[in-house]
């Protein structure tokens, strides 16, 4: 048998669970003529807390972020951060925001440190350029022009930028996409460490492994709706776990038994037979001990063997495809 | 990466921060702004582009006006305002334009810089490009032909109006089209508009009744001859014909009409820009 452990936010602090929330959103819509592309979205962020948004191409993360940044007005319902609407970027809620966004941002014709010293400069209570630089390991690319950089070094200016500002509010917007391995898990740090600050966090990736790891709460949209939220935890244990084993060639489908709690499903696979139990009844803990018990018992009393039997928790990645529907709209929005 | 960790700032209960002044925040920008203009060789060629309206100018037949003035002069000392006219729809829309679709100005907005500042920069810029151009064309001009302004602060003031007004068209601009090059085109059309029913190339007398008095109501022609009359020290602002000189507080009262129009448009195109400006390449 084989289980699938998952690393999750839970490990890297509590966020700050009894201050007010520095970002509301309820029931957000967002509508262009006729079209809708957030529909009824609600959300809160607290100090010290990242909400992962999740989503299929076209799910309306990117409009959703845009209205918290201040681009968009919504259509109905209402977006606060630090209980100001963002709209329009006013005092009180720019100085304290600062974003990653997704298709970067940076003025190709300045350096590296040009680009940092006109961002500190602009700033209130700004960090200083050299601790940032050392931060994201470009001190010695601070004399190049953006347009020498490489993609991945791009994107630890464009973190870089948002975090001289020393942000209260942070919106990531795909802000690992075309990081190195290395420089992905140094960037999870630097995140955990903002959110151990009390910075509140709203990312968007696609990059799943990045959610479980960094997301104190998550998000899954798809065509404008959240369709499941909470922590990784209570996700997953929402979506059930898997038991599953190679149907005995004497074994008829029709023959396979009922376990409580489960649902089964059978599917064609190296022209053999695979059951899938998925058990979301009883107790999160020991649900599936008890189909695996029912489920040998029931072998046991055929005199058969369940070959192949491995049982696993959901991951994130089945509770995302089944959201999506199984469709192939998995590209980056 | 370094393992430096993140520090947090020391900051009130309430939270509040305060950033630097928008003044201040504009100043900023500006000097980026001529960094990026110096770095930036198609910005040259708008700095080029005003220095080639003088050469029809010189070879255009000329009249007498009135007293010791050719309407060359008056044409010429018209054109000066075609400096910031050019710079400031050509540039304004090129770079803004080019820096939307590079997400640099979401960025700017992102990171807590307010409109007024991102525009001020940019407008300062091309004010500050225009009046050094403006004083070299004077000055050849007066090495030419020995006339020198007769009042250099009215004509500055025209100069600056003007090209405010035109930097403002230039960021309206943007908010037409997707991309620089689709701004560097579409961006030549009011440019020439502007430069034909300014009283330029030829006086708006010459135009039919309705159509002279709507183009001297746009915001090039009332700059124009405010800096017509502060070239020459004479009040044209009822027409060539029969124009007197007048000493300096005369010349501001007879200009006060056309200083109200041109900030009237100012305000107007201010409004507009905030209005209408998309600073998201994304469109729904």
């Amino acid at each position: 048998m084989t289980t699938q452990n998952t690393a999750t936010a839970v490990e890297n602090g509590a966020p700050h669970t009894t201050a007010e929330p520095t970002v509301v959103v309820r029931d957000l819509r967002q509508r262009y003529g006729d079209f809708e592309a957030v529909k009824g979205v609600s959300f809160e962020i607290r100090p010290g807390e990242l909400f992962a948004l999740l989503g299929t191409n076209g799910a309306g993360k990117t409009t959703t972020i845009e209205t918290l940044e201040g681009f968009r007005k919504p259509s109905s319902g209402m977006a606060r951060i630090f209980g100001q609407d963002p709209f329009g970027q006013p005092a009180g809620v720019r100085e304290r925001a600062d974003a990653v966004l997704q298709g970067s941002g940076l003025m190709d014709d300045l350096s590296v440190e040009e680009n940092l010293v006109l961002t500190r400069d602009l700033a209130a209570d700004p960090r200083d350029v050299d601790e940032v630089l050392e931060l994201v390991d470009l001190t010695e690319k601070r004399g190049l022009r953006v347009r020498q950089l490489s993609g991945g070094q791009k994107r630890r200016l464009d973190l870089a930028s948002a975090l001289i500002s020393r942000p209260e509010v942070l919106y990531l917007d795909e802000p690992t996409t075309g990081m190195d391995p290395e420089a992905r898990h140094e960037t999870w740090r630097i995140v955990n460490d903002l959110k151990a600050s009390g910075v509140a966090i709203l990312l968007t990736t696609h990059y799943l492994e990045e959610a479980e790891r960094l997301a104190d709460r998550l998000a899954i949209m798809h065509r404008g709706e959240i369709h499941v939220e909470g922590t990784l935890a209570d996700v997953l244990a929402g979506w059930g776990d898997r038991v599953g084993f190679q149907v005995p060639d004497e074994v008829r489908t029709a023959d396979l038994p009922e376990v409580e709690g489960a649902r089964c499903e059978v599917e064609t696979r190296d022209q053999a037979l695979w059951a899938t139990y998925t058990v979301t009844g009883g107790g999160v803990a020991d649900r599936a001990h008890h189909a695996v018990a029912a489920l040998l018992a029931w072998a046991t009393a055929r005199g058969t063997v369940l070959r192949h039997l491995q049982v696993r928790g959901a991951s994130l990645e089945d509770v995302f495809l089944q959201v999506a529907d199984g469709t192939a709209d998995l590209l980056a929005e | 990466m370094s393992t430096t960790t993140v520090r947090t700032s020391d900051r009130g209960a309430s939270g509040t921060r305060t950033a630097p002044s928008v003044f201040a925040q504009t100043l900023r920008l500006t000097r980026t702004e001529f960094t990026l203009f110096v770095r930036y060789q198609t910005a040259w060629l708008y700095l080029l582009m005003p220095m080639v309206l003088f050469v029809p100018l010189m070879s255009m037949p000329s009249a007498p006006a009135f007293g010791d003035y050719t309407t060359t002069d008056l044409s010429i000392a018209a054109a000066l305002l075609g400096i910031g006219l050019m710079l400031g729809i050509g540039h304004a829309s090129n770079v803004f334009a080019a820096r939307r679709e590079s997400l640099v100005l979401k960025r700017l907005r992102v990171s807590g810089v307010p409109r007024a500042a991102i525009f001020g920069g940019v407008t300062l810029l091309v004010l500050l490009f225009t009046l050094l151009l403006t004083a070299l064309v004077v000055a050849v001009i007066s090495a030419m032909n020995g006339t020198t302004p007769a009042d250099p602060v009215l004509l500055g003031v025209a100069v600056l109006l003007c090209t405010t007004a035109m930097t403002f068209v230039g960021l309206l601009i943007t908010s037409l089209v997707r991309n620089a090059e689709s701004a560097q085109m579409f961006s030549t059309l009011p440019m020439l508009f502007l430069l034909m029913t300014g009283g330029i190339f030829f006086p708006l007398e010459l135009m039919p009744g309705p159509v002279g008095a709507v183009a001297g109501l746009l915001p090039v022609a009332p700059a124009a001859e405010m800096a017509q009359a502060a070239y020459t020290g004479y009040d044209v602002f009822g027409g060539f014909e029969g124009a007197e000189a007048v000493g300096t507080l005369e010349l501001w009262t007879a200009s006060l009409p056309s200083i109200a129009v041109m900030l009237v448009w100012i305000v107007i195109l201010a409004l507009a820009v905030g209005r209408f400006f998309k600073w998201d390449p994304r469109r729904p």
